[in-house]
């Protein structure tokens, strides 16, 4: 299974950058990498996080409404006129903050033993009214230098979202390489054996959600860096587009297979087909549709080619 | 010698029924001791209770003389207690050395895992069963894919892996070739003299006194008997195990000769059947023959019997009734008037969560038309559970309700309301008292006087011997050796399931 | 050995009718006038009707187990409203076609979200959420911005104009509600879908064709909410490229409220039925305590956690 599916987002990958390419012959200039980059950065981290609880066999439908609290949280606090001071204060606090209310989803799940995508469903709407709350009107934002830093910052000539991905591929190889990765694998593959085994499976199950928070902390400060301004709703969407970059990449939904490269190619490659719509020409009325097709088609590749290869055989 | 780990008076509940009433167990450093009793007796459970998977609701452990609480498995096992779990405790998609690691990982400095020592490690302990098993076991294998007795040489590694004090063996030759299970003997017997304490549970009579120095018997939740081996014979611990119902596998009835047989109809004509593990197999059933498969587990039977409902893809020919049937789904073969009774019964043979009434009648509600005629059918299912004689509170109870046995009835009894010619069973007696088992062989036994044809798996050979007409025994997903009338006994049987041909037997 | 205990969907009615009393106790609230409590009870059961036509598919698709969810729903109603708006034109003679307009391409949409799940084995959430995308970019197209048409009078008359006090679309979802029941609970495809959301090796087992049945299923779902789209514009009379949208969420959750198992198996649409009430009376309970949106999402969050608290608890690991 790991064998046919991990190459299968490589392949869209290859396919969507050279469709790009012909439609766009700048696209790798790197000016052009990042200003894709930097739009993408956001749903890169939320589907990292993502990446992790379905890895251990959970779900957090409330990722979106976690990035909309820090959204809603920077914008009032820092500021259009905001000093640095205040903002790294203001950014460590959101950070803080996403982890927190990953906890009340870790804690729900983990020792109430209630199924995550009901829970998680159901704290997104407790989450996205605090979002609400803290900023009941689109408004507020951050000092134009931050954005400005955000979008052109490329040490080395290399974009600022490539430093972010390697760090974060950098702290997932290190907790492959650690217990914790160990057990995240054992708990998403067969919660029971693991627990027999000894794993805390609880413990790790929480975890999971508190990583997700977190992530969904640093793409709330990504998108505020990118968008300058507030907007309560802003994160609601990336939820769901999470998921399905995570799925794309051939993590199971079921669990216990995958890992975080797959989920960070597949938002790569949702950007990248988001992209083709908006190049090729295609009518303004198409492109949702077209979009969409080509989403579903690249779900639907991977059984359609086992399906035509038991046919064969 | 000291004592290692003690349990007294373990009481465990599981809502109503009652697992434990009173067990009590002395485990000795350097000896093994062989926990014995029928099944459902509460081997397993009181095993959990010893590693800290089961919560006790009574009585008492102490290990080294403490009392100690295990508030998880990895307390436990912190204590040097390891276990050999019967259902395996692996994790298929991950490799052969993270199962056999996992939570104790050898570690490099900075906390990150070790990888040039876990396969070392790995290798080292796979060499301790080096040419016992037929491919090639590596470290990086993932567990998945990898055959039932290799899976099990994992799962012992794996608890032998953080050098217990205390190793509990489930049923830990269950998927075992003869060889293998030697081999996992002369490993024990070292283990002994290094000071280990085993707990051997298991049902295989030469085993428990090939390897045992002390028996503990357990009967309904109670211990009731435990000495030295050596002092006892085998039917002084059946009579332990079952208090005089050691006849319980043989049932009254008049087996009809093989000319009997022969001048009856053909119901089933299995022709070269090839499937996933089955590799060619050829036989007739005859009506009102009770035909027994036998072997060692994992031989083929369960694929054999899944594929000829049409629940596996298989390639060969299948006759019913003289008339040819290809099955693609067990709809067509409930049709052709063939039954099967699987294997899991949780898992395959019931709907936990839904009532019994429901339960009787999946495959028939397209006969109760539209709407459902209710009352005809709560009739139909009433009766049935009268002619079973099904304890239960009432028929709208969810069959998760009824013991193994009655839960087992109910699996039969869905599909003798559709009044079925062939009746094929998957180890139908696993996990069932003996009472009930006694039930059981009768009901049999009366359907093949009816005229029916049985197709019976079990993994107890008493069973075999006591109630089949024919028996044949499958190695290696083929049928090896066929053996009836004055053929048909236990030393034939355990020859045959090692590999024995047809021509060394006879 | 037997408890006192309450069934989910009876838990939901007294919840829904807890709430109604105490909008009745709010300071704008009905009071003791009861022809006033009469016509608002008349009014949140018409504006429940909608919603639980819609979550009736999502009833069947979550029963029938393996992570069953139809996030298309919301789709798939504002394309049926919007191809009956189109079709009726105004015109009553065209209201049937109309409808099976709306019951076809509900269904097709439905069957092909049922065929990428069973057969291409696509987890059911990130396919009908798939397929939510390509149907408003279908909307997008069809309707290239502007809807025309109209919905015919017969509509209005059958779905939103008192009968005797009460406007047809109570009893048409009394009645609805009776077949939903008949479907479930005395139809064979009833009983094999609570088999296959229970166990599909056993219900394979139990001949049982488990592949068709799913796919049916979603289906079905489709067909359902093809129907509820044709309701939902029945009752405005107007129609815009997001009507469907806010019946997504809530369908689920009604399902939910009402007791059904998400993990499939257990349920019934009572229960939706009691959970849709419950939904919409906590809605217009807020309003009309004119809440901001905020606090109104944090009480809808808190209401679903704390009834699925109540019986969503899944099994330990330590027995």
């Amino acid at each position: 299974m790991r064998q046919i599916r991990f190459p299968f987002v490589l392949w869209l990958f290859i396919v969507a950058t050279l469709v790009n390419l012909f439609l766009q012959p700048d696209f790798l200039q790197p000016v052009t990498i990042n200003s894709n980059l930097r739009v993408l950065l956001p749903l890169i981290l939320v589907a990292v996080g993502q990446a992790i609880v379905i890895l251990a066999g959970g779900i957090d439908i409330s990722a979106g409404a976690i990035v909309s609290i820090v959204n809603a949280f920077l914008a009032t606090r820092i500021g259009l006129n905001g000093d640095p001071g205040t903002a790294t204060l203001m950014i460590t606090l959101s950070l803080l903050a996403g982890m927190a209310v990953g906890a009340i989803n870790g804690f729900f799940v983990a020792s109430l033993r209630l199924q995550p995508i009901i829970m998680t469903y159901a704290t997104s709407f407790l989450f996205g009214g605090l979002a609400l709350l803290i900023l009941p009107n689109p408004g507020g934002g951050m000092p134009s230098s931050f954005t400005k830093f955000y979008h052109d910052t490329m040490p080395l000539g290399v974009p600022l979202a490539f430093y972010v991905i390697a760090l974060v591929m950098l702290a997932w190889y290190g907790l492959r390489q650690a217990r914790y990765g160990r057990y995240l694998f054992a708990v998403g593959g067969k919660a029971d054996a693991a627990f027999q085994t000894g794993v805390p499976v609880s413990l790790i199950q929480f975890s999971t959600y508190v990583i997700s928070g977190l992530m969904a902390a640093f793409g709330g400060i990504a998108l505020t860096l990118l968008t300058g301004s507030g907007n309560a709703q802003i994160g609601d969407s990336l939820t769901l587009s999470a998921i399905t970059a995570v799925v794309i990449g051939g993590t199971a939904l079921s669990g216990g297979t995958g890992g975080i490269g797959g989920a960070i190619i597949g938002a790569i490659v949702l950007g990248l087909f988001r992209n083709i719509v908006s190049f090729a020409n295609i009518a303004t009325w198409w492109q949702t549709f077209v979009n969409a097709a080509i989403i579903v088609l690249a779900l639907a590749m991977p059984g359609l080619i086992r399906l035509l290869r038991r046919g064969n055989t | 010698m000291a004592i290692a780990l003690s349990a007294r008076n373990i009481v465990k509940r599981y809502g109503a029924t009652v697992a434990l009433a009173d067990a009590s167990l002395d485990i000795h450093t350097g000896e093994v001791l062989a926990l014995i009793g029928a099944n459902g007796s509460g081997k397993s459970t009181l095993s959990k209770i010893m590693n800290g998977v089961v919560v006790r609701d009574g009585g008492q452990l102490r290990l080294d003389d403490h009392v100690v609480q295990f508030a998880s498995p990895y307390a436990a096992k912190r204590m040097g207690i390891s276990t050999v779990f019967q259902e395996l405790s692996l994790v298929p998609q991950m490799t052969v050395a993270e199962n056999i690691w996992l939570t104790h990982e050898p570690l490099k400095r900075g906390g990150l895992i070790d990888k040039q020592t876990l396969r070392r490690k790995t290798e080292e302990l796979l060499a301790l069963f080096a040419g016992t098993f037929s491919t090639k076991l590596e470290p990086d294998t993932p567990v998945g894919p990898l055959p039932p007795d290799e899976k099990q040489i994992i799962e012992i590694l794996k608890a032998i892996s953080v050098e217990p004090r205390v190793l509990i063996l489930d049923e830990a030759t269950a998927s075992l070739d003869n060889r293998q299970v030697q081999r996992l003997f002369e490993l024990v017997t070292q283990w002994k003299l290094q000071g280990q304490a085993i707990v051997f549970v298991s049902h295989r009579m030469d085993e428990i006194f090939q390897i045992g120095d002390r028996y503990s018997v357990l009967r309904n939740g109670t211990s009731v008997g435990e000495g030295v081996l050596s002092d006892r014979t085998r039917n002084d611990l059946v009579a332990l195990m079952v208090q005089g119902a050691t006849a319980a596998n043989v049932v009254a009835r008049t087996r009809p000769t093989a000319a009997e047989l022969a001048a009856q109809n053909v119901q089933v004509d299995v022709m070269d059947l090839q499937a996933a593990g089955v590799h060619g197999v050829t036989f007739q059933l005859h009506a009102g023959e009770l035909l027994g498969l036998g072997g060692l587990r994992g031989q083929g039977q369960h694929q054999l019997l899944l594929a000829m409902f049409g629940a596996l893809p298989y390639t060969g020919r299948i006759t019913i009734d003289r008339a040819p049937g290809h099955f693609t789904h067990p709809r067509q073969a409930m049709q052709r008037r063939l039954a099967l009774v699987p294997g899991e019964r949780a898992s395959e043979g019931l709907l936990l969560r839904r009532s019994i009434l429901e339960n009787f009648l999946i495959p028939s509600w397209r006969d109760f038309g539209f709407p459902l005629r209710m009352g005809k059918a709560r009739a139909v299912a009433s009766n049935m559970a009268r002619s079973l004689s099904l304890k239960m509170g009432g028929i709208d109870d969810p069959v998760s309700s009824l013991s193994g046995g009655n839960a087992q009835k109910v699996v039969i009894g869905k599909w003798l309301l559709r009044d079925p010619h062939v009746l094929m069973l998957d180890d139908p007696t696993k996990g069932i008292d003996v009472g009930a088992k006694a039930e059981f062989y009768k009901l049999l036994a009366r359907l093949c006087d009816e005229g029916k044809s049985v197709l019976l798996y079990s993994s107890d050979d008493e069973e075999l011997i006591g109630l089949c007409d024919r028996v044949l025994v499958m190695h290696d997903g083929k049928i090896r050796v066929e053996l009836a009338g004055a053929a048909l006994t236990k030393s034939h049987l355990v020859a045959a399931s090692l590999g024995a041909t047809q021509e060394e037997l006879v | 050995m037997k408890r006192i205990a309450i069934s989910p969907p009876v838990a939901a009615v007294l919840l829904a009718i807890v709430l109604f009393v105490l909008s009745g106790l709010l300071p704008n609230g009905f009071g003791s006038d009861l022809a006033i409590a009469r016509a608002q009870a008349t009014n949140i059961l018409r504006l429940a009707v909608f919603l639980g036509v819609v979550a009736a598919g999502q009833t069947l698709v979550i029963i029938s187990g393996s992570e069953g969810i139809d996030l298309s729903a919301g789709a798939v109603v504002t394309l049926s409203a919007i191809l009956t708006y189109s079709i009726v034109n105004g015109s009553n003679a065209n209201v049937l076609p109309a409808l099976l307009a709306a019951l076809l391409a509900g269904g097709l949409i439905g069957l092909i979200n049922g065929l990428g799940i069973t057969f291409l084995a696509i987890s059911p959430l990130v396919m009908t959420l798939g397929m939510a995308g390509v149907v408003s970019g279908l909307i997008l197209i069809i309707t290239q911005g502007n809807v025309g048409g109209a919905i015919a009078p017969i509509m209005t008359q059958v779905i939103a104009r008192p009968v005797a006090g009460v406007p047809g679309a109570i009893p048409i979802w009394i009645a609805f509600g009776a077949l939903m029941w008949l479907l479930l609970q005395r139809t064979s495809f009833g009983k094999h879908l609570f088999a296959i959301g229970t166990n599909r090796i056993t219900a394979r087992l139990s001949g049982v064709n488990v592949t068709a049945m799913a796919t049916g299923t979603y289906a079905v779902a489709g067909m359902l909410a093809g129907l509820g789209g044709f309701m939902v514009v029945g009752n405005t009379g107007v129609v815009h490229i997001r009507i469907g949208d806010p019946f997504l969420f809530p369908s689920i959750a009604a399902v939910a409220v009402g007791g059904t198992l998400l993990t499939g198996g257990k349920g019934s649409y009572f229960g939706t039925m009691a959970g849709a009430l419950v939904l919409t009376l906590l809605t217009s309970l807020l309003t009309t305590m004119q809440m901001p949106e905020s606090v109104r999402r944090m009480v809808l969050g808190a209401t679903l956690l704390i009834m699925i608290s109540i019986y969503g608890r899944e099994r330990r690991f330590r027995q």
